[in-house]
């Protein structure tokens, strides 16, 4: 498998995005903020006609959120027919996965793994390959949908 | 009922289009059965679209094409290509009578029984030779035997008429993704000059780039505009019918009922309506039928003996909401329960356990009717359940409840896939939301004090026009902190709900308003139940669409069951204070568009600038012999001439103001944005687009408003005794202002009097010198040994005489 992957770091690890889920990368500017609505939403912001919402990825891990400088870069991805932007420590390269995501022993500890599909080896070394999906529902997200089959 | 015809017009042209095809295939294989029945359908349509219409010669003939189709479908006759000639000859007459209506024209009489005839000859005789008639040996073509038949009749010009009709409207469908693609690629446009335009003012002042930029933000802003206009309409179309509807329904089952529509202007895609056109006038059928009592019934039970029944629209985001209440004998929930149990809906166990809104709501459930008897209107089969489920097709919801004996309300929720709606825009904590202008009644600005401002716990109020209203600080609802302070003034945008509640909103400041493109929110956004979608400011900056009604909700604002139509009385009042404050529109002199309410325009008058006078700084003119002050005038003089003048008045006071151009009476629907820099403006609002400022008519009347002089205080005037004086002098002094007054009047002794300089020394010699002032006329235009006096055609120096005398006359400070 030679799938295309975006590799990004989020809270300092190295992360992959599946290349095909990434529209493209974007300076991000100001950002509108949108109260009352969980943290990991750091609000929306615009690109061309389109309202992106830019989704704050320490905090969808339910990290705290970043203290240094974070890329000012975005990458802009599509899921259940909305556009989010992708606030990152920094998107480092492209490149091409070099094997199937795989488990490691012990997991990644409960918060990356809620988000990460598994490692997946490349050809600039190995990364935790991401669930978009996941990413996006936020740290409550599987709560709430616990919740709501309930 | 323009509309109306012109849709019939549209509407059969198309349908003459689209069966262009079918007619072809038809004249091959005149047995063909899906053929016969399309031309069928079209020969119906159009016969059941005459009967709105007085067109009896149409009626008449796609009546006479309809029964021999009918005859074939019902296999009484055999379709021949004797029949197939003689219908496409009346389907041409229809194409030409409709495009005389549509030119407005009269169409030449005669002719129609022959065509007629054609189709009882081809039915009886079978006459094999007439497709002989079309000339041999060609293969003949499609419009040929009707051709023939038509020159039959004499009428061969009808279409060349034909073909010049359509090039005056011409019209094509589009896909609506092809629409919506066009329209997002304008809105990036937008957005790109933008852009462009804040880089060309960082760069300074460059005249040879900024005059075609500014061509092309006009011609943006046009394409604009007419891609906006090209997906959406009123829904003033569909409840332009609903009055004529409710009026022979009410007549029909003899009970009087009176409709109310309010919210026509808000717009949605034309897909949209023609989707809800037929829910929507089944509701109204039940509500006339089954809800509203017949008039003794209702004088029974203490009701006014006119039923009412409302249909208000309003727009949120992406849905629209349409509230449909009558006030007549409400849902009978026994009867509903009793009808469900029987039919299996549900058993007696879980009846007892269901709440009545529940209840209420099984009527929308397939196979559920409660009318006793199916009557003529509303029981056709086509139940409750078929509304809705037309509704969920396309994403909508309906819901109703109902109260015993006070009426219904049918609530629905459509969405809208892609709107366009006017937006207020607002800020709150330094932040910038919109709010859909549909909602928006009035925006106040006022002290706390003025308003009542009261906290009751949690809740806030406020008074406005003798009303309590539950008011929510937008600061508060979006959790964005920052105590309001106590003694500013607040910033109020009162909002109605769909259901009819009304509520008032705190924010910090207001914006703008525009249209604004709505676009979605991502699903973790919009769970948070406060936002509607989000737009676009021209600025490129996101903004937040407020969901209005869903934050009322969050607050229990919404009580179900109190729509408008519960306090019928005072809705008369309130209606009235609720439509549209009127304007009268116009250019004042100094080139700024502004408005003045025209509950206090009494008339347009024009004046010329002789009738004009200042003096003390205040400019008075004179109006049918009235002394007025005016406003308006500005600093620079009025050209000579006619001046257009509107005259206020309070009741007491009237006041003029100089107007350069008078436009039109409008409905100030936008909102209304306070100016506290200009005292004389009231607010600025938006009309067409364009700003006008709204004349603030206190300030103006507390400012320059007087009580009119009446008739007697007039200052007065003595003319000499001649023929000149009374036909050539006295219109010019009565246009100064003036009354005539007869020497011998005892009003006299205060009055101007105007002799000749002879008469003036004889008297001055007798010592009977008048004691008013004296203006003194000379024959010559020399003057004479420097004596005071005017040259009698010196229309100038008479005019700022008299102008000077009443001055000085004047018994008013």
């Amino acid at each position: 498998m030679s799938e295309l992957l975006v590799v990004i770091q989020i809270a300092g690890r190295r992360c992959a995005l599946s290349a095909h889920d990434v529209k493209s990368v974007i300076e991000l500017g100001a950002v509108t903020p949108v109260p009352r609505t969980p943290d990991f939403i750091a609000g929306i912001a615009a690109l061309r006609s389109q309202t992106l919402t830019v989704i704050d990825c320490r905090r969808a891990l339910g990290l705290p959120a970043a203290e240094g400088p974070t890329d000012d870069r975005a990458a802009v991805v599509a899921s259940g027919g909305h556009a989010y932007a992708l606030m990152v420590d920094a998107i480092e390269d492209i490149t091409t996965a070099a094997g199937e995501p795989g488990q490691v022993p012990g997991g990644f500890g409960p918060e990356w793994s809620r988000i990460a599909t598994g490692m997946i080896e490349t050809m600039t070394g190995p990364a935790l390959l991401i669930d978009l999906a996941a990413l996006i529902a936020g740290p409550d997200g599987q709560r709430g949908e616990i919740e709501a089959a309930a | 009922m323009d509309d109306l015809l012109a849709e019939f017009i549209a509407e059969t042209r198309e349908m003459l289009e689209a069966s262009g095809g079918e007619i072809v295939a038809w004249e091959a294989d005149p047995t063909d059965r899906a053929r016969i029945d399309t031309i069928f359908r079209f020969v119906h349509t159009v016969k059941g679209n005459c009967g709105f219409f007085d067109f009896p010669r149409l009626a008449k003939l796609s009546h006479a094409a309809e029964d021999a189709l009918a005859d074939c479908r019902a296999g009484r006759r055999e379709a021949d290509a004797a029949l197939v000639t003689a219908v496409l000859a009346i389907i041409d007459r229809i194409a030409a009578m409709v495009d005389a209506i549509e030119a407005g024209e009269e169409f030449p009489e005669g002719g129609d029984e022959a065509l007629v005839a054609a189709l009882d000859v081809s039915r009886e005789t079978l006459p094999e030779d007439e497709p002989g008639q079309v000339k041999a040996g060609s293969n003949p073509p499609l419009h040929a035997p009707a051709d023939t038949l038509l020159e039959q009749t004499g009428d061969s010009i009808a279409p060349a008429r034909r073909a010049e009709a359509a090039a005056a409207q011409r019209t094509i469908r589009l896909p609506v993704e092809l629409l919506d693609r066009v329209m997002s690629g304008v809105s990036d446009m937008v957005l790109a000059r933008n852009d462009l335009a804040h880089r060309l003012r960082q760069a300074g002042n460059q005249p040879t780039i900024d005059g075609p930029f500014e061509r092309l933000t006009a011609i943006l802003t046009d394409v604009r505009d007419a891609i906006t206009r090209m997906r959406m309409q009123r829904i003033e179309t569909l409840f332009g019918v609903l009055p004529r509807l409710v009026r022979d329904l009410s007549a029909e089952l003899g009970k009087q009922v009176m409709v109310d529509c309010d919210g026509g202007d808000v717009e949605l895609d034309r897909e949209m309506i023609e989707t809800i056109r037929d829910p929507l006038t089944h509701l109204i059928r039940n509500a006339i039928d089954h809800g509203i009592e017949p008039p003794s019934a209702r004088l029974a039970q203490g009701k006014r003996e006119i039923g009412l029944l409302a249909i208000a629209a309003r727009q949120s985001g992406n849905t629209i909401a349409i509230v449909i209440s009558d006030d007549g004998r409400g849902l009978d929930e026994e009867k509903i329960a009793a009808k469900a149990i029987a039919t299996g809906l549900i058993t007696a166990a879980e009846r007892a356990h269901m709440s009545r809104d529940k209840l209420l709501n099984l009527i929308f459930e397939p196979g559920f009717s409660t009318a006793e008897t199916v009557s003529n209107v509303s029981g056709r089969g086509v139940g409750l359940d078929v509304v809705r489920q037309n509704l969920e097709r396309v994403g909508g919801s309906i819901k109703v409840t109902s109260q015993p004996g006070r009426g219904t309300q049918f609530a629905l929720q459509i969405p809208l896939t892609l709107s366009i709606i006017a937006g207020l825009t607002v800020e709150t904590g330094g932040q910038r939301f919109a709010i859909p202008q549909s909602y928006v009644e009035e925006i106040v600005q006022a002290s706390p004090a003025a308003l009542e401002f009261t906290r009751m716990g949690e809740a806030a109020l406020v008074t406005f026009r003798g009303n309590r209203i539950p008011c929510l600080m937008l600061a508060e609802v979006l959790a964005l902190g920052e105590e309001a302070d106590a003694a500013r003034e607040l910033t109020l945008v009162l909002l109605r709900l769909a259901s009819g509640d009304l509520f008032a909103l705190v924010v910090d400041r207001i914006h703008s308003h525009g249209d604004l493109v709505v676009k979605p929110l991502a699903p973790a956004v919009m769970k948070s139940g406060l936002y509607a979608g989000s737009t676009l400011l021209d600025d490129g900056q996101p903004v937040l669409l407020l969901d209005v009604t869903s934050i009322a909700a969050q607050h229990d604002l919404v009580s179900d069951g109190r729509a408008r139509v519960l306090q019928p009385l005072e809705d008369e009042t309130a209606a009235t204070a609720d439509a549209a404050p009127r304007a009268m529109l116009f250019t004042d002199c100094g080139g700024r568009r502004s408005a003045v309410r025209l509950e206090l325009v009494q008339r347009i008058e024009t004046t010329t600038t002789a009738a004009l006078d200042r003096s003390g700084g205040q400019v008075r003119a004179v109006i049918d012999g009235v002394i007025l002050p005016l406003v308006g005038l500005g600093d620079t003089p009025p050209p000579e001439g006619k001046l257009r003048l509107l005259r206020l008045g309070d009741g007491a006071c009237e006041l003029l103001h100089a107007v350069r151009e008078v436009e039109d009476a409008v409905e100030l629907t936008g909102a209304l944005v306070a100016v506290p820099e200009d005292p004389l403006v009231e607010a600025l609002t938006l009309v067409e687009g364009q700003p006008v400022a709204l004349i603030d008519a206190h300030a103006l009347f507390a400012r320059h408003g007087a009580a009119p002089e009446p008739l007697g205080k007039r200052p007065r005037c003595v003319l000499p005794e001649s023929e000149w004086a009374r036909s050539i002098l006295a219109p010019l002094v009565k246009a100064a202002g003036y009354e005539i007054v007869a020497e011998a009047d005892p009003e006299a002794r205060e009055a101007v009097t105007i002799m000749s300089e002879d008469t003036f020394e004889a008297a001055e010699a007798l010592g009977r010198v008048p004691a008013g002032p004296v203006i003194r006329l000379r024959d010559h235009p020399e003057e004479r040994r420097g004596a005071k006096s005017i040259y009698r055609y010196d229309r100038e120096a008479l005019i700022a005489a008299l102008a000077a005398a009443r001055t000085a006359g004047d018994p008013r400070p």
